[in-house]
């Protein structure tokens, strides 16, 4: 048996990595006390996954993480023992029994939701959305270890939209094809011919394949 | 703290390294909102916050002040270069990690002392916080600045920029001072008032109270106080029942990776070995234990509010806990089934015995860490550390036999009468310790030897027998290291060193007197900061900051004093008598040992306290 945690990072924690997140959880699991699968050897751990990695900067609204489980728990004690035992920028928002031969977590993300709220002015560069949105293809540059490597963006943007000053995105987030936040921002700004406006971004939620909430399926 | 600075400190965590320092939020922080009549005390760690959360002073009186009524603590630490560089280009101050106050907010702004070589940290926090650096040049605003550990027992080199010193254990002492402060600044007493005040507590030193005079040669001819009431000589303090000393039970859990991210448990304080170089153990005598029951208890409740994956014990010499091995096997028995593994740190080899080696390793295999400290038996004898070669031989072939292949060993240069025969020793016994790996059979012995030979510079310290004696010169340091450089040159050994400048500065500033404050600000106003860090470290600006003063750093570091010279820290009685350490001294000179005291009182002057060693 496997559960799924569907957690928020508090804007607090923006900062953190990757890393140090999946410490706090493993030790906010110990603290816990619940009756969570560990590793063997010599640094038993528990085999957490998170279903994706949270950008480094960014806070999350509805991150997934997924705990193997020695025992079967109703999912509403798992998320009170463990918001027990979470600091306060970390809050478990529901969790659900998963069987497990079902495919992980990470492997059924698709896409992602973001939204921006712009530290600088950013008016042109909302203004700027629609038209932007128009191209057939929009060219970025992804680093990888072999150096830059150029592709096409477009087709990694599904919707992008503002609302009262803020920027709202959904974005692809799979092995076949991702569209980072940032360079979603850099190309818009690049395309309205100004300097990319300094901007506090939230991942507000994971996607599967049909768009629907990951923790939906 | 201003909305448009809270979003400035955003924009900064954006661009700096490692945004987690400075995030604050920790499992276990204590966020208090501040009422009408609270004292609000920032406690400053000058290192970054890496080093800051692994010390244990810190999370004990944090502990201890956020359980007091009308006491709020705070933590704010060095920041890094680019953070300060942000924080001065925005001119945002530096601020709490709990709640991002402003330093210069804070009625008491306290530092702990930990190095000599972090003191430009203080002043650059200080500045960075809006504070004006010099003492005198607070007001009655200002926040109150204190600074206690075991730097503190000199505290002459800071007596220009700090308000008030606390000297020995800090437990009782800052909750006294802080509770004075409070109370008088409600009544609105002055600031002179307050400070004088908290020269009247024990273990409280107001150097604004006092005053030094120099002879021709540089030395101080006298120091005495000037304001009638302040104590001629200021005692330190000392927490007698450590069993019952607050402890706390909910580390603070960082979320980025801190230097000791584990559960550190003090079983001990103080050291009766005697080790004639070690200020520490001189500093923080008398000998007091934890039962137990206590630490099981202690454990048992920061293994439950932490989440830690391990534990270990502290003191400063731990192989001398009586019922070391029942510890290690009850913690292990207790946490096995929460997988919680225990580790032995800061070993005395002559206490190592095989079965608690196997005990660590059963849980976990780290490196195998011994002090020797110095290359011959007649030197060991000299800085009275009681170990032989036996001992050492014996600890690492068990080491060996039973799996491990990692050693590191500890030394000294430039102790006390030092010749090239004990550095000879050095390189004899890194090669022994090689032998003896090849001499375990290879079917039973863990491949992969790694033998690193650590060596520093002896830096004497105020409050050791070693008090008086003059540290070798730059150019004889760096000819002993190439020399040791060439003679490790041995397959499966490393040789580290360290840095003879920064050892070198160390030893100016440890014991130095109050114009080494003018030498320590000229050196911050050069840009000298994070000196500690290697790439920081400017040992040409401080050379300059000394020739600015007017100041011979040899007059400092190099120089021999004399038993008669009346030295700087001469006022503070530390618990070990100046007739001791002097007689210490004597012995050493003569290679004489000196037993650990708990078998028979050595008469270190401790004794002078009331109810310390008495059993």
């Amino acid at each position: 048996m496997k559960m799924w945690v569907v957690f928020s990072v508090g804007q607090r924690l923006r900062h953190i990595g990757h890393l140090d997140l999946m410490r706090a959880m493993q030790r906010a699991l110990r603290r816990s006390g619940l009756d969570v699968c560990y590793s063997q050897g010599f640094s038993p751990h528990i085999n957490l996954s998170l279903a994706s990695p949270l950008p480094v900067g960014m806070a999350g609204d509805r991150e997934v993480m997924e705990v193997p489980m020695q025992s079967l728990i109703p999912p509403e004690t798992f998320k009170q023992r463990l918001n027990d035992a979470l600091p306060i920028a970390l809050r478990v928002i529901s969790c659900h029994h998963r069987p497990d031969d079902e495919q992980a977590a990470m492997a059924q993300v698709c896409a992602a939701q973001y939204v921006f709220e712009f530290m600088d002015d950013a008016d042109r560069l909302l203004a700027g959305v629609p038209e932007y949105l128009k191209r057939v293809s929009i060219p970025a540059i992804r680093k990888s270890k072999k150096g830059d490597v150029a592709f096409d963006i477009r087709p990694l943007i599904f919707n992008l939209f503002t609302k009262e000053g803020k920027l709202y995105a959904t974005l692809a987030l799979s092995q076949t094809g991702t569209a980072k936040p940032l360079t979603v921002l850099e190309t818009l700004a690049d395309f309205v011919g100004i300097p990319t406006p300094r901007a506090i971004a939230t991942r507000t939620g994971l996607l599967t394949s049909c768009f629907g909430p990951l923790e939906a399926i | 703290m201003s909305l448009s600075d809270l979003m400035l400190i955003e924009r900064l965590l954006d661009e700096v390294e490692k945004p987690a320092r400075y995030l604050g939020g920790e499992m276990n922080a204590i966020i208090k909102e501040k009422q009408p009549g609270d004292l609000r005390f920032a406690f400053c760690f000058p290192d970054t916050y890496e080093i800051a959360m692994s010390h244990l002073g810190m999370k004990i009186l944090y502990d201890i002040l956020n359980a007091q009524p009308h006491i709020i603590c705070e933590r704010v630490c060095m920041p890094w270069v680019d953070m300060i560089e942000g924080l001065r280009r925005e001119q945002v101050s530096l601020f709490s990690l709990e709640t991002r106050t402003s330093l210069h907010a804070f009625d008491i702004v306290g530092f702990t002392l930990q190095y000599e070589m972090s003191f430009t940290n203080i002043l650059e926090m200080l500045d960075l916080g809006g504070i004006k650096q010099r003492n005198e040049d607070r007001g009655e605003s200002d926040p109150i600045v204190v600074a206690g550990g075991p730097n503190a027992a000199n505290p002459e080199p800071l007596s220009m920029f700090i308000d008030a010193f606390m000297m020995g254990d800090g437990e009782s002492l800052i909750v006294e001072l802080s509770q004075t402060v409070r109370t008088m600044r409600q009544t609105g007493a002055r600031r002179e008032e307050i400070l004088y005040a908290l020269s009247k507590i024990e273990g409280v030193y107001v150097p604004r109270f006092y005053e030094a005079a120099y002879n021709k040669d540089g030395t101080l001819a006298c120091f005495s106080p000037n304001r009638q009431g302040a104590p001629e000589s200021v005692r330190k303090r000392i927490e007698l029942d450590l069993e019952n000393a607050p402890y706390p039970t909910g580390f603070l859990v960082p979320y980025t990776q801190i230097i000791h991210d584990r559960i550190v448990l003090e079983i001990m304080r103080g050291c009766t070995r005697g080790c004639r170089f070690c200020q520490a153990g001189m500093l923080y005598r008398p000998v007091r234990e934890r039962s137990l029951d206590r630490l099981y208890g202690l454990a048992e409740k920061l293994v439950q509010n932490t989440g830690y994956e391990e534990i270990s014990l502290s003191s400063l010499s731990s192989g001398d806990y009586p019922c070391l091995e029942e510890l290690i096997q009850g913690l292990m028995e207790r946490f096995r089934e929460k997988r919680v593994s225990v580790s032995l740190p800061s070993m005395r080899l002559d206490s190592l015995v095989k079965q608690s080696l196997e005990e660590t390793s059963q849980v976990k295999k780290s490196g195998l860490t011994l002090a020797p400290e110095a290359g011959t038996q007649r030197l060991r004898d000299v800085i009275n550390k009681g170990v032989t070669e036996e001992d050492l031989m014996r600890a690492v072939t068990d080491a060996f036999e039973s799996g491990w292949s990692a050693v590191k060993l500890y030394f000294m240069i430039g102790l006390p009468t030092e010749t090239q025969e004990d550095l000879e020793g050095i390189a004899d016994l890194a090669k022994k310790v090689v032998d003896c790996y090849y001499r375990v059979p290879k079917q039973q012995r863990a491949p992969g030897l790694r033998v690193t030979v650590s060596v520093s510079t002896f830096v004497p310290k105020p409050f050791t027998p070693f008090q008086w004696f003059g540290q070798d010169d730059l150019e004889t340091i760096r000819g002993k290291q190439a020399f040791l450089r060439d003679r490790l040159r041995i397959k499966g050994v490393q040789f580290n060193w360290h840095d003879a400048e920064l050892s070198f500065l160390e030893a100016c500033v440890a014991r130095g007197d109050r114009r080494m404050g003018e030498v320590i600000l000229a050196a911050w106003r050069s840009g000298c900061r994070l000196d500690s860090w290697r790439e920081h470290f400017k040992f040409a600006n401080w050379l300059k900051a000394f020739e600015e003063c007017g100041l011979d750093p040899a007059f400092y570091a190099n120089r021999l004093r004399e038993y008669s010279e009346i030295l700087p820290w001469s006022f503070v009685d530390i618990g070990v008598t100046g007739k001791y350490l002097q007689l210490e001294d004597e012995r050493a000179r003569a290679g004489i040992v000196t037993p650990d005291c708990r078998g028979d009182c050595q008469g270190c002057g401790l004794r002078r306290f009331e109810g310390v060693c008495t059993a």
